[in-house]
């Protein structure tokens, strides 16, 4: 711990570097950044120093005080991650606030790519894409969120089923020691396009930690094309089993853009864009879907889905047009309506896991018992699917949803107590992996993974001997 | 508001920040929304941040004041974006102008309040107005038994006064009778935005007693602000009160020459987020100019940056809010930018000539005046 004077000190070695109004360890600023929605899981905590940089010169001279120091640094592009990754766990930490580096560096549409700083989000990026007729991949996330954190956290799933999962093609991290990394084909050349070929897959490597390993300051990703042809179809289902099959043919056949089942009482209010509709009125689940195309291929893809409705068991529901529009727009056009969702009770929690299409029904009961078992009432359970690999059809992110109060502080122990069921029971049912590094997850699921968890920690240990980048969740 | 109240607001804050901006999907572009986070950068300017800043002070983690947190509570320009924006994504009850409203009164509380805030009240308690005047602005009453009177506020009466000027040869032209308050004090909206409510008290009871004395029915206002101050911080005087484009919009036959003037109205925030009035003074303007909208408009206007003791406080940042305005303005094809609020007109007039760009700034009662035949 350092004491008053030794704080003033690096502070002042900080702003030399940064600007001094870039610099801060003012309390109230601090406090600004010490919560995120997840307090019921990561409680509240104040950095000690909230420093914004300007470029990655900055960032790298921050990053080598700070290891010299060992004082732990928490990267922070948007902070909108719903997972109290940014919250500190330590005394004494950065908070390295990334949002002033907000350049798009390059769109290159010959290439489908957009190069981005930290500080861009999915909105200030889609309004440039857009001129091209590309898009990035969305998240469900609403806009203001920074694509390179969501993109490094590589827990992404989007809402286009059809766009694979590996959107991020390369990037630059500066390291704890002041060593700056470039993946894939960035490092042999000013040609950052592709993810493979120099060594492992690097890229991969020092994605999804919990912490970070260093500091993103430049990521290039892949765009995907935006077709004038497009439908949306709505089909009402009663039950979680039935739909699967439907869902396997249309992205078995590589038929649907975006794809989601959702049950009528939560994201489907964000996916039409209003609160003010006979839900209830609906089957309980929905199945939402978009086919888009070019001429041609567009017609016989809608065809087919025509006819693979037909088969399904599925009631087609008429909504209103303007609910259609707003599905697009959420689904490729970047969410906005998506935080609605926080609107339902005043807050939501969720596990997000990949898993295998034919598990979605055990996943949704398992759900369902667990929340029973520990007082959640049944109508503040939740779910949502979402198919995001045509290869085989089956990988799917699922979320197991709570909608809460969140001022509710009781509501907060029942649902600490839930993910601890929980976690066990869905690795013992079996699940392809976890959405994010986040609280509590990590634990129970190194147990699992043998030796690769020690291989991990050193991994960990060589890039950060210092342990600054905010690990002290885990390791 | 009771502290459990507060703090279940914030509770409810999902820090997704969609309160930064206006809605995308209807321009598909990124136009910020919260002046004072756009400017300053760090979180505690935005109010996601600042909802953290009240729930450490509530909680006792913050306990003394620092530079940091007087700017970050001060600098909000109270503008409401934020809330409009939040309300139509969340539908959660946060209501955040009031919550940084009651910030600031529990700041004030613990005595730390802006020091330039405090001169204010001292003006105030001096003068009776906000700006430390000693003079009097030249105004009478038409007719002491009128149905009208027209409040006409410290900002038009010592900063703008060309915004009373044309309100009152509005009335004159129409032959409207009206008074004017003998001693108008101010309508404390000044101090009730800053935390200083105990302050504000004296000021409302005197100009409760003078509108009750005058017996007029329907009170005028120019200014946004006090009007209103006047709805939501006064007890209920039996009066009507209404803003000077309500108050155009229903004399008939009014007979105006359309100005040859492209023009852009600016919403301001006191009038559109919090009164909702955002037809009628689009309508008049209408009559008597061509109107250019402006991208951020209406619930998502972008603020003129003057508002909540900001310019008194944090001109540099007022004013840069004001400039970025007049290039709105400017890329909508409007040769002048017109307000409805003499505060608004205020620091947009000094941002234009500092800018120096040409862009005329007027009050709508001005250009209506204008375009009024004699
Ligand atoms: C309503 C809602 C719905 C959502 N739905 C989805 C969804 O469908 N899919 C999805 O993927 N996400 C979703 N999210 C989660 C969220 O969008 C992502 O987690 C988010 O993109 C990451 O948050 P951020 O961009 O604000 O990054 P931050 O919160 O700033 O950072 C997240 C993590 O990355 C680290 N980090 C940040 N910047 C850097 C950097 N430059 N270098 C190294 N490490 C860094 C941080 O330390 C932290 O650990 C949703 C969120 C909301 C509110
Ligand atoms: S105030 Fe509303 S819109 Fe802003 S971050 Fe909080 S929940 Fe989101
Ligand atoms: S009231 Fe205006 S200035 Fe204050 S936080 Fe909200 S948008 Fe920003």
């Amino acid at each position: 711990m350092m004491k008053t004077n030794e704080t003033q000190t690096f502070l002042k070695f900080v702003q030399a570097i940064v600007g001094e109004e870039n610099a801060t360890n003012d309390r109230a600023i601090c406090a600004s950044y010490s919560r995120d929605q997840h307090w019921h899981f990561v409680p509240a905590k104040n950095p000690a120093y909230v420093v914004r940089p300007a470029n990655k010169e900055e960032v790298r001279k921050v990053l080598m005080l700070a290891n010299k120091e060992k004082i732990p640094v928490i990267p922070y592009s948007t902070g909108i991650n719903v997972r109290g990754l940014t919250i500190p766990v330590h005394k004494g930490s950065i908070l390295l606030d990334l949002s002033r580096m907000n350049r798009i560096m390059e769109i290159n549409p010959e290439m489908k790519t957009a190069t981005v700083e930290p500080g861009v989000t999915f909105g200030m990026l889609l309004e440039k894409t857009m001129k091209y007729k590309l898009r990035p991949a969305f998240p469900d996330a609403p806009l203001t969120v920074s694509v390179l954190a969501n993109y490094y956290l590589r827990g992404i799933y989007q809402t286009s089923a059809v766009d694979g999962h590996d959107h991020t093609l390369s990037y630059e991290m500066v390291l704890p020691n002041g060593e700056i990394i470039k993946t894939g084909s960035r490092s042999l050349s000013e040609m950052p396009y592709f993810r493979y070929g120099v060594g492992p897959d690097f890229t991969g490597l020092f994605c999804a930690h919990p912490g970070t390993c260093g500091v993103v300051t430049e990521l290039t990703a892949k765009l995907y094309r935006l077709y004038d042809n497009r439908k949306v179809y709505f089909v009402g289902f009663d039950d979680v089993n039935t739909p699967t099959k439907f869902i396997y043919n249309l992205m078995n056949d590589e038929l649907a853009a975006s794809i989601r089942l959702v049950d009528n009482q939560s994201w489907l209010k964000g996916i039409c864009g209003t609160f003010d509709y006979a839900y209830e009125k609906l089957p309980k689940f929905v199945l939402c879907m978009l086919v888009e195309g070019v001429d041609g291929i567009f017609e016989a893809k809608d065809k087919l889905v025509r006819s693979y409705i037909k088969e399904s068991g599925g009631k087609v529901l008429e909504f209103p047009e303007e609910f259609k529009r707003t599905f697009e727009e959420e689904s490729l056009g970047g969410a906005e309506k998506s935080s609605m969702v926080f609107g339902l009770r005043g807050n939501y929690h969720c596990i997000g896991l990949y898993g295998p299409l034919t598990l979605a029904a055990k996943y949704y009961d398992l759900h369902e018992k667990t929340a029973l078992e520990v007082g959640i009432p049944k109508d503040h359970v939740h779910f949502y699917l979402n198919p995001i690999y045509n290869f085989h059809g089956q990988l799917c992110y699922f979320e197991l949803d709570i909608f809460y109060d969140g001022s509710d502080l009781g509501f907060g122990e029942k649902l600490r107590n839930y993910n601890q069921k929980q976690f066990q029971r869905l690795l013992d049912l079996g699940i392809y992996g976890w959405f994010r590094p986040y609280a509590g997850i990590i634990e129970p699921t190194v147990d699992r993974i043998g030796y690769l968890g020690e291989v991990w920690k050193n991994f960990l240990k060589v890039l950060d001997p210092n342990k600054i980048m905010n690990r002290g969740k885990l390791f | 508001m009771e502290r459990e109240e507060i703090l279940s607001a914030i509770y409810h804050c999902a820090k997704c920040k969609l309160c930064s901006i206006a809605s995308f999907h209807p321009s598909e572009e990124w136009l910020p929304l919260c002046p004072s986070g756009e400017f300053y950068g760090y979180q505690a300017f935005y109010a996601p941040g600042k909802l953290e800043i009240f729930r450490e002070i509530l909680e006792g983690e913050l306990s003394e004041p620092s530079e940091g947190l007087l700017k970050a509570v001060y600098s909000c320009t109270l503008c409401g974006a934020c809330y409009e924006k939040c309300k139509q994504i969340t539908s959660v009850e946060i209501r955040l102008p009031e919550l940084f409203e009651e910030l600031r009164e529990e700041m004030v509380k613990k005595g730390w309040a802006l020091n330039v805030h405090k001169d204010i009240a001292k003006k105030i308690k001096e003068t009776r107005n906000a700006y430390g005047e000693k003079y009097k602005y030249e105004a009478e009453s038409t007719d002491r038994n009128a149905d009208v009177l027209y409040y006409i506020g410290c900002t038009a009466r010592y900063r703008v006064p060309e915004i009373a000027d044309a309100m009152l040869q509005i009335f004159d032209k129409f032959g409207i009778k009206y008074q004017v308050m003998d001693d108008e004090w101010c309508c404390g909206s000044v101090l009730l935005r800053t935390g200083q409510v105990e302050e504000a008290k004296e000021l409302m009871e005197h100009n409760v007693e003078e509108i009750k004395r005058s017996g007029a029915k329907t009170v005028v206002f120019t200014c946004p602000g006090c009007l209103m101050t006047f709805e939501k911080n006064y007890p209920d005087m039996g009066v009507e009160l209404v803003h000077s484009t309500q108050f155009l919009t229903r004399l008939k036959g009014m007979k105006v020459k359309k100005l040859d003037m492209e023009v852009a109205y600016h919403d301001p925030c006191h009038l559109g987020r919090d009164l909702g009035i955002y037809e009628e003074p689009r309508a008049v303007l209408k009559e008597v100019a061509n109107v250019k909208e402006m991208k951020r408009e209406r619930e998502q206007a972008w603020c003129c940056g003057s508002g909540g003791g900001v310019k008194s406080a944090f001109d540099e940042f007022a004013l840069w809010s004001a400039v970025e305005r007049i290039k709105e303005a400017k890329e909508a094809g409007a040769e002048a930018l017109v307000s409805a609020c003499p505060f608004c007109k205020r620091n947009l007039r000094e941002a234009a000539e500092k800018e120096g760009k040409g862009m005329k700034v007027y009050d709508v009662v001005e250009l209506v005046n204008r375009s009024l035949e004699e």
